[in-house]
């Protein structure tokens, strides 16, 4: 019986190692451990084993099973590990990946504003609005601007009928604040469109994006102007960017600036650019403003503060060297996915 | 403004300045420089130089070998590229160390194995005019050997951009007072114009009349017999011409040089056209002007005129008349010189579009108490080149209107506005005493100024203020900030919400697109959601008529351009505002969000087939998990003419917006490959479904049971119907069901046309234990009867 066992095992382990799949492997243990299989047969003359073999025989069977488990086991492990290697056969992992929905952007535009929010809230700019039809008041009057300046005409403001106009700067944002103030300070800053009527070419838009900005408060002074926009303007440009004041005239601030910033163009030497308009709020605002109140919270006595507006189209164009400012209203594919950041 | 820097000269010298010192002076005073020219040449080593003779070059047929005579005696050889001379001709040399305009420096040298000393000119080598194809031909009689900048003066010239309020600074004499200003050199003081030294006469009632004294406070003239008008001598001419301005005859150009001196505007009338004496009035409504320019002009009320006692004779402040301009047969002049007050000469020359010199300074203001300095220089200058004789006196009709004159000045308030509290009250001082204003007194922290009447701009303490700013620059300003806690407002969060939307589209593959908010009437019909836009009433061309009533034409135009590009997988959105009229008058603006989508769920890629162009059912679910909120598609009774499928999208009873597909004409009108549809939202009503924090809602402690079933029911059913029925359930055990098949056969043989098969799994779970089968099928079976006692469905068992 012994050596029956020992032959068993032997055929058993050629068996598996001839097993190339699952079900041959199967085929192994039911032929030798199954129900009706060889060793459970030896296994079933155990009690026609003279005692004194008992225990040799036993161990035998034991052993020759568990080899046999063991055998089945491991070749099924190694038939498994070759499937899997299998499975990534003929793989090309150089090939591109798939698009799922695809690749989308913002618009350069928007990315822009969010970097000029994002960074003045940092300062504590909170947002504000206004209607982009507006008033001749809140566009003109309150901001210091006679009725028969320059600027309010047929052919430089678009009106409607009803004598109201589409508003040719955010500045107007500047009033509605301060008309629904309740206390001071006022710190906010209002993007949004603007109109003038520009035939519209490559550096000209009749429809525009500014950025207004307006902080108002007792003892707000030009160093807290100049000190607000250097950081902005470095924040935005990069830490080493050289900014400058160049004294302007706007009717609603005084004094008034036009900000420069020195930038370097590609193959060119640096040179300044204007990039925005500022200055101290012009009483006369504070005082009209007091007025459509009926009130003093705005005593130009004591209040002061400064006011900033930029071109948002023309800080795009600046950023990403951007030639024709139609490329923005145009949404030529070709351009957008070019700022898919 | 173009000025003259040979001119200004004549008020100040300013030789110890270079041209980028001046141009930053300027520039740092609030004079933008927008461009800067430079004329002419500076060094003397250009002279003149007369062609004795030539011959070919041996070596180039395009080169000559000139001899020439530059007035040294020794005939000098050069060798020149240019045909267009003769023997004889005077022209310029650049003699060896000549530096010429752009740099270029001249040496002695061989051109192609010739020697050539110097080099002969172009007038455009030399910085005075265009490429002629050839040498400056001088005239006969130049002197030889003469620099060329003695008869032809170097200049630059500067473009500046003078502010509304500086009209001060609209002459040579009143930049020049700046520029002495701020660099401290002295004024040349004998060309101060302002007084008069000739005695003024109220004018006699015949004479002048002034019958509008709010538009015009102050009217002068002068009467000259006996001039002879010609053409005005070289050097009034050269001034004008570096100026930009054509001389006419020396009568109008000194008008004309008076006014770009001093800034005061003049005008002279022919006197023998003239019927009787000058009226100063508002004209009559209707009332015909022919002016100078050759038009005709329909003035009305509030235009002020000066007329003689027939007509018209000028547009005050703006323009002459054709028949009462001085011609060259004219031997009797007026010369007049007024102060007209700006708001009338803005309006008369916005109204009739017609803006000229005279009335570009008059409506930003003149200084009043120029106006007979001005009259006293025009009279001597034509005197000296017209001849004549001018009337002893200068008839005067009306005064000098009254100026703010002083003004105080709180130095505390300037230094804390200013953000300078160490500047001292010495430092203030010495800056307004440099800006030509008086100090009347001073107290500790208080000193009060006397204004100079050229000085309109400053009327208040912050203009003084600015003054003060202006002269110290920002760089003497220390910066400052401070952090002030601003409360999150309503805008805030509305712009956190949008920018969300925006990333969650763009991460989605969609690109955003800002299109004009002003589009064509054209247009309209591609707008979604009703509403009627707002018009402009001055719109400056067809294509851009009308603040948009939907942002969904702006989409279809940037389909349309990217679908000529040769794109047809469109994905785009738009964030922003649209305007609508009320039916009771007036405007609405609000924000919304359109989306356009069309063409394959997926870009092409090399894995398998071109994926499947989109359905409507595709953008349904990226509004729906946009929005993150069950949306009801109600579809609309009507469709406008450029959509189909029109239909009002809901969240319980708010309209979140509208979804539709685009007509298939309107889409062949853009060559679209695929269907095209697009949807527009309400970004309020969006929003409205996300206020507050998200409430946490327990786990289920007990698995759920399914149960699916299939019901065959009209092809017509809506979907809508048959989850209003399931929505409605109140089977304590049922959470609810989803759709997972829809069937239908339009061929009719698997299942009859009309007819459908829909298959749903319900889900039934309880709180408090895991359900029994018995319990669920019961449950089950009590819905499904329910189901077939309110719809018309068969179900399937």
């Amino acid at each position: 019986m012994l050596s029956e066992l020992d032959s068993l095992k032997t055929a058993a382990l050629a068996a598996l190692d001839a097993a190339q799949d699952e079900s041959a492997l199967e085929a192994v243990r039911v032929n030798f451990l199954g129900k009706k299989g060889s060793v459970t047969a030896l296994s079933q003359g155990m009690k026609d084993v003279p005692v004194e073999q008992k225990k040799e025989v036993g161990a035998k069977l034991n052993e020759v099973r568990t080899a046999i488990t063991e055998g089945i086991d491991t070749k099924k492990l190694a038939l498994q590990a070759a499937q899997d290697a299998k499975a990534v056969e003929g793989i090309d992992i150089t090939l591109p990946g798939r698009p799922g929905a695809g690749v989308g952007a913002l618009h350069p535009l928007t990315q822009i504003r969010d970097l000029a929010i994002r960074t003045l809230r940092r300062m504590g700019f909170a947002l504000a609005e206004g209607p982009e039809i507006e008033t001749e008041w809140h566009c003109f009057d309150a901001l210091n601007t006679p009725a028969d300046h320059p600027a309010r005409n047929e052919k430089d403001t678009f009106y409607l009928p009803d004598g109201r106009l589409l508003r040719t700067h955010t500045s107007s944002v500047q009033i509605r604040t301060m008309e629904a103030a309740k206390a001071l300070p006022i710190r906010i800053i209002a993007p949004g469109a603007a109109y003038r009527r520009d035939e519209i070419d490559a550096t000209h838009l009749s429809v525009f994006n500014q950025l207004e900005g307006l902080y108002v408060n007792q003892d707000v002074s030009l160093g807290d102007l100049k000190g607000t926009l250097e950081y902005f303007f470095r924040e935005i440009f990069g830490a080493g960017t050289a900014v400058r004041f160049r004294p302007h005239f706007f009717p609603f601030t005084e004094p008034s600036f036009e900000i420069d910033v020195k930038l370097e163009a590609k193959g060119k030497d640096a040179r300044w650019i204007e990039i925005a308009g500022c200055g101290m709020v012009d009483p006369a605002v504070f005082t009209e403003v007091n007025k459509a109140r009926g009130d003093t919270l705005f005593d130009p006595e004591t209040t002061t503060g400064f006011a900033f507006g930029l071109g948002l189209d023309r800080l795009a164009m600046i950023m990403h060297g951007i030639t024709d400012i139609r490329h923005l209203i145009e949404n030529d594919v070709r351009f957008l996915q070019q700022f898919a950041a | 403004m173009q000025v003259s820097l040979s001119w200004l000269s004549t008020h100040l010298d300013l030789s110890s300045y270079t041209i980028p010192q001046l141009s930053d002076l300027l520039t740092f005073a609030g004079v933008e420089v927008e461009g800067i020219e430079e004329r002419g040449v500076a060094t003397d080593k250009v002279v003149v130089a007369q062609i004795q003779s030539f011959e070919q070059h041996p070596n180039a047929d395009k080169l000559s070998v000139c001899q020439v005579d530059d007035g040294s005696g020794t005939p000098r050889q050069i060798v020149c590229g240019a045909k267009n001379f003769k023997a004889g001709d005077k022209v310029p040399l650049a003699l060896p160390g000549a530096v010429l305009p752009g740099g270029f420096a001249i040496k002695e040298g061989k051109l192609r194995g010739v020697d050539s000393l110097g080099m002969l000119c172009s007038g455009k080598e030399l910085g005075i005019g265009e490429d002629t194809g050839g040498l400056l031909i001088m005239a006969a009689d130049s002197p030889v050997g003469t620099p060329f900048n003695q008869l032809n003066p170097a200049d630059v010239l500067f473009d500046l951009e003078i502010t509304p309020n500086r009209s001060d600074l609209l002459s040579h004499l009143g930049l020049a007072r700046e520029l002495a200003a701020l660099t401290g050199l002295p004024l040349k003081g004998e060309r101060h114009h302002a007084n008069s030294s000739t005695k003024a006469k109220a004018a006699a009632e015949e004479q002048i009349v002034i019958k509008a004294a709010e538009a015009c406070p102050l009217y002068t003239a002068r009467i000259i017999k006996g001039v002879k008008v010609g053409p005005s001598p070289e050097w009034l001419r050269r001034r004008l011409e570096s100026i930009g301005l054509r001389p006419i005859n020396s009568i109008v150009d000194i008008t004309n040089y008076v006014m770009m001196e001093m800034g005061q505007s003049l005008h002279c009338f022919d006197l023998n056209k003239l019927n009787g004496g000058i009226v100063v009035r508002m004209a009559a409504e209707g009332e015909k002007f022919l002016a100078l320019d050759g038009q005709t002009y329909e003035l009305k009320t509030d235009d002020l005129v000066i007329a003689d006692s027939h007509r018209p004779v000028a547009i005050a402040g703006v323009m002459g008349g054709e028949e009462t301009g001085v011609t060259e047969s004219t031997v009797n002049v007026l010369l007049e010189s007024a102060y007209f007050a700006p708001s009338g000469i803005r309006r008369t020359s916005r109204r009739l579009g017609l803006s000229s010199d005279s009335s570009y300074r008059f409506e930003r203001g003149i200084d009043p108490q120029q106006v007979q300095g001005g009259s006293e220089l025009a009279t001597k200058l034509i005197l000296s080149i017209a001849g004549g004789t001018a009337e002893d006196v200068v008839q005067v009709a009306g005064a000098a209107p009254a100026l703010v004159g002083e003004v105080t000045l709180d130095e505390n308030r300037a230094r804390k506005l200013l953000g300078t509290p160490d500047m001292t009250g010495d430092e203030i001082h010495a800056i307004l005493e440099k800006l030509g204003l008086t100090k009347k007194s001073a107290s500790r922290h208080e000193s009060h100024w006397t204004i100079p009447s050229y000085r309109l701009d400053l009327q208040r303490p912050v203009d003084l203020i600015e003054e003060i700013a202006r002269v110290i620059g920002l760089d003497r300003v220390p910066s400052r900030q401070v952090a002030v806690a601003s409360p999150v407002d309503a805008a805030d969060r509305t712009y956190d919400f949008a920018m969300g939307l925006r990333q969650s589209l763009a991460a989605r593959g969609f690109f955003e697109a800002q299109t004009l908010r002003l589009i064509a009437d054209a247009q309209l019909a591609d707008s979604l959601g009703g509403g009627q836009g707002v018009a402009v009433k001055n719109p400056l061309s067809e294509d851009h008529t009308t603040l948009r009533p939907s942002i969904v034409p702006g989409l279809v135009a940037t389909a349309a351009l990217n679908i000529r590009q040769g794109l047809h997988r469109l994905r785009f959105f738009e964030l922003g505002r649209v305007f609508l009229t009320l039916p009771k008058g007036g405007s609405r603006e609000e924000e919304r969000l359109a989306v356009l989508l069309s063409g394959p769920v997926s870009p092409t890629s090399w894995h398998g087939r071109e994926p499947q162009p989109a359905d409507i059912h595709e953008l349904v679910g990226q509004i729906q998990n946009l929005t993150r909120t069950p949306i009801e598609v109600r579809p609309a009774k009507e469709n406008s003419a450029n959509f189909l499928l029109t239909s009002e999208l809901r969240a319980g009873n708010r309209i979140l917006g509208w979804i539709a597909q685009m007509h298939p004409a309107r889409a062949r009108e853009i060559n679209a490959r695929h269907p095209v549809y697009v949807a527009e939202l309400l970004l309020s009503a969006l929003r409205q479904g996300s206020t507050g924090p998200t409430k946490f809602e327990e786990l289920p402690r007990f698995p759920g049971m399914t149960r699916d079933v299939a019901m065959e029911v009209p092809a017509d059913l809506p979907h809508a119907k048959v989850a209003a029925f399931f929505a409605t359930q109140k089977h304590p055990l049922f959470v609810g069901a989803e759709v997972f098949d829809v069937f239908a056969d339009p061929t009719g043989t698997k299942m009859a046309k009309d007819r459908k098969s829909i298959a749903w799994t319900l889900t039934y779970r309880s709180a408090e234990k895991t359900l029994e089968t018995a319990e669920v099928d019961a449950a089950h079976s009590a819905i499904l009867t329910a189901l077939e006692k309110t719809l018309p469905a068969t179900v399937r068992r």
